[in-house]
């Protein structure tokens, strides 16, 4: 499976710094929770429990931006308010699955991708995108490969880290750790709240490779001083 | 006096054409028949990722079938209410106004109850998760109580199920913008313009389960207001100045508007251009609207009026007239469209977009959208012929009536 080691310099530097870990999550209905059970288990709010486990003393806050439904141009639309104005130090952008769907042309998606990775960047933002689920019969959109390719080529060209969800979750599937019904719930896509916990604990696990060991330091700094 | 001057005498007091006393604003055909090609290229679109969707108008222009619809319902409500209240005054008009808006709201309901039907059934059965995501209605099944709420107060409003609750929120608006008309349609244009930049700079929008209305009423209201104006212009024989140099200055802005989405990137090489190009071809600003996208409507509008008798070939021909029947019964028309491009959304996904079932649809649908439209006419022709006798009597009515009724307007 492939790994999830996403160099993340500015949430690094921020927690250097100042020992505060603001994420935002930018993103359609698996941001926005749909199928967990409540709100409160959506993914980036299982990712903040995660984090603030992994990095205690550090000030760790995940926003939840997802709104259902929404194709990449209209969360590049929603960046600037949504995204810079909240000074996150990382943002995780869950998008392209309503473009495939719609079939928005893929030459158009790698602008719009390309767009929002260079107003993070501008902004001193670190991204991370989250790669499209994997789903049962694929077949059903012929063109979800094409669209796939635009967002792994196009996080590597720009050097924006991808969270690999899709390998992810067929590697879920194929492993039989879940049934099916565990794994996409009645709806098939959306994660149920074990693949929510799972997937937060994966972007966790790769956060906190990023910056723990800065974290360590501060900690011990802060309990000198307390000391 | 010239066309001209009784032109700007209209734009600025509302001023009826000399001489032309108030019409009894009948159908005009153009009007049904542009209407029911828009609710036709809406219901392509709506299947998104079939090869005809490639060729709707909205790919070669900043404009599409959305803002046509609203300039005609706007231009429809005026001949309708605006009529009224001329004719029998505020309260019989206002009373009307309000049936159709309980009647719109219904509709929205029913086709909301019937998409969440037809996807519970679609992902049951196909355990495919990406309907849900498409229509994005998983708040519905997430916490359906909710839902059900965010459904009745207009504040939750799947994917393709936004356009009614604008159209509610413009017909109740109808009264302030048609007495505004009557005093003065520049004036009133001027504030319909300020409210939307206002509303723009401000970032006012309706909410709508986490973000915000598809269709901001504070933007869509100006192409409605210009829809009131058409209307009005109309129902007292304004005609429009024939200026060639407009003419010209529209063919030339929707050849350029063409010439800009075609190809992508930008053709010009101007740096400075870069960023304006990619705003209009990754998606013309739909919910806010756009400069862009009212100039367009505006040059389509005007050549239309001008180029496009009322009486003309067109218009009687088999096409046209099939069109006008569905244009003629529109609600009807848009919700049965609304539902089966949804079903067509998920057939094409079980059959892998095979091209011969996205033509299959696309013509299928067409022909059952139009067979409903003419379906609908006949049926109101055979139920209203007992009631015949009474637009024979009508235009002494309303003569009468308007004599007795006080105006508000500035004559």
């Amino acid at each position: 499976m492939q790994a999830f080691q996403p160099v993340l310099p500015a949430a690094r530097k921020a927690m250097q710094e100042t020992g505060r870990l603001t994420v935002v999550a930018l993103g359609s209905s698996t941001t926005a929770g749909s199928g967990a059970s409540a709100e409160d288990r959506s993914y980036p709010f299982v990712l903040q429990t995660e984090l603030r486990r992994r990095l205690p003393g550090a000030e760790v806050r995940v926003l939840n931006k997802g709104v259902g439904g929404q194709s990449a141009y209209d969360m590049l639309l929603r960046m600037d308010t949504d995204v810079i104005e909240e000074k996150p130090s990382i943002v995780i952008w869950q998008t392209v699955v309503n473009d495939a769907i719609r079939d928005i042309g893929t030459e158009k998606l790698t602008k719009i991708l390309r767009k929002g990775i260079a107003k993070a960047r501008a902004a001193g933002i670190d991204m991370i995108l989250m790669d499209l689920p994997w789903l049962p019969r694929e077949e059903r959109y012929p063109q979800l490969d094409d669209y796939r390719a635009v967002l792994t080529k196009t996080a590597e060209q720009q050097g924006a880290a991808l969270f690999p969800r899709y390998a992810m979750m067929k590697g879920w599937s194929r492993s039989k750790q879940f049934t099916e019904e565990e794994l996409v719930g009645m709806d098939g896509l959306h994660l149920v709240d074990a693949g929510y916990r799972c997937l937060a604990s994966r972007i966790a696990d790769g956060i906190f490779a990023a910056v723990g060991d800065i974290r360590i330091r501060t900690v011990s700094k802060k309990a000198e001083t307390v000391d | 006096m010239s066309l001209d001057s009784s032109f700007k005498r209209f734009m600025l007091f509302g001023r009826p054409a000399e001489g032309g006393a108030l019409r009894a604003a009948g159908r005009d055909t153009r009007i049904d028949m542009v209407r029911g090609l828009a609710l036709l290229i809406i219901f392509i679109n709506h299947m998104p990722g079939n090869v005809v969707s490639a060729y709707m108008p909205n790919n070669f222009g900043f404009s599409d079938a959305a803002d046509a619809f609203v300039l005609l319902a706007g231009v429809s409500a005026t001949f309708a209410y605006g009529g009224l209240i001329e004719t029998r005054g505020f309260s019989i008009a206002a009373l009307k106004l309000g049936g159709r808006l309980w009647t719109l709201y219904i509709a929205h309901l029913a086709v909301f109850i019937l998409v969440c039907g037809v996807i519970a059934v679609a992902v049951t059965q196909t355990q495919n998760p990406l309907y849900i995501e498409a229509i994005n209605i998983q708040p519905f099944f997430r916490d359906t109580g909710e839902a059900l709420i965010g459904a009745l107060t207009l504040t939750y409003q799947p994917s393709y199920l936004d356009i009614l609750p604008l159209y509610i929120v413009l017909l109740a608006l109808f009264p302030a913008i048609y007495y505004g008309v009557r005093l003065s349609p520049a004036l009133t244009l001027f504030c319909s313009l300020a409210i939307w930049q206002v509303a723009l700079a401000l970032d006012l929008h309706l909410p709508n389960s986490g973000g915000h209305w598809f269709f901001n009423p504070f933007a869509w209201q100006v192409i409605f207001t210009l829809g009131v104006i058409l209307g009005r212009s109309v129902q007292l024989g304004v005609t429009m100045p024939r200026l060639r140099w407009l003419d010209a200055a529209a063919v030339a802005f929707l050849l350029f508007a063409w010439l800009v989405k075609i190809p992508t990137g930008n053709p010009t090489g101007v740096a400075l251009l870069n960023d304006w190009f990619d705003s209009v071809q990754l998606g013309s600003d739909k919910t806010n609207l756009a400069w862009s996208r009212l100039f367009h409507l505006g040059a389509l509008a005007w050549l239309v009026i001008r180029w496009l008798p009322a009486g003309g070939m067109l218009t009687r021909s088999v096409v046209g007239r099939a069109l006008a029947c569905s244009g003629r019964n529109s609600l009807h028309v848009f919700c049965v469209g609304i539902v089966l491009a949804i079903i067509g959304q998920i057939v094409l996904a079980e059959t892998s977009f095979a091209l011969d079932v996205q033509l299959l649809l696309c013509a299928g649908g067409v022909t059952l959208l139009t067979g409903l439209g003419i379906f609908l006419s006949w049926y109101r022709s055979i139920t209203s012929r007992d009631q015949r006798a009474e637009p024979a009597k009508a235009p002494g009515v309303a003569s009468s009536a308007q004599a007795r009724l006080p105006s508000f307007s500035s004559r």
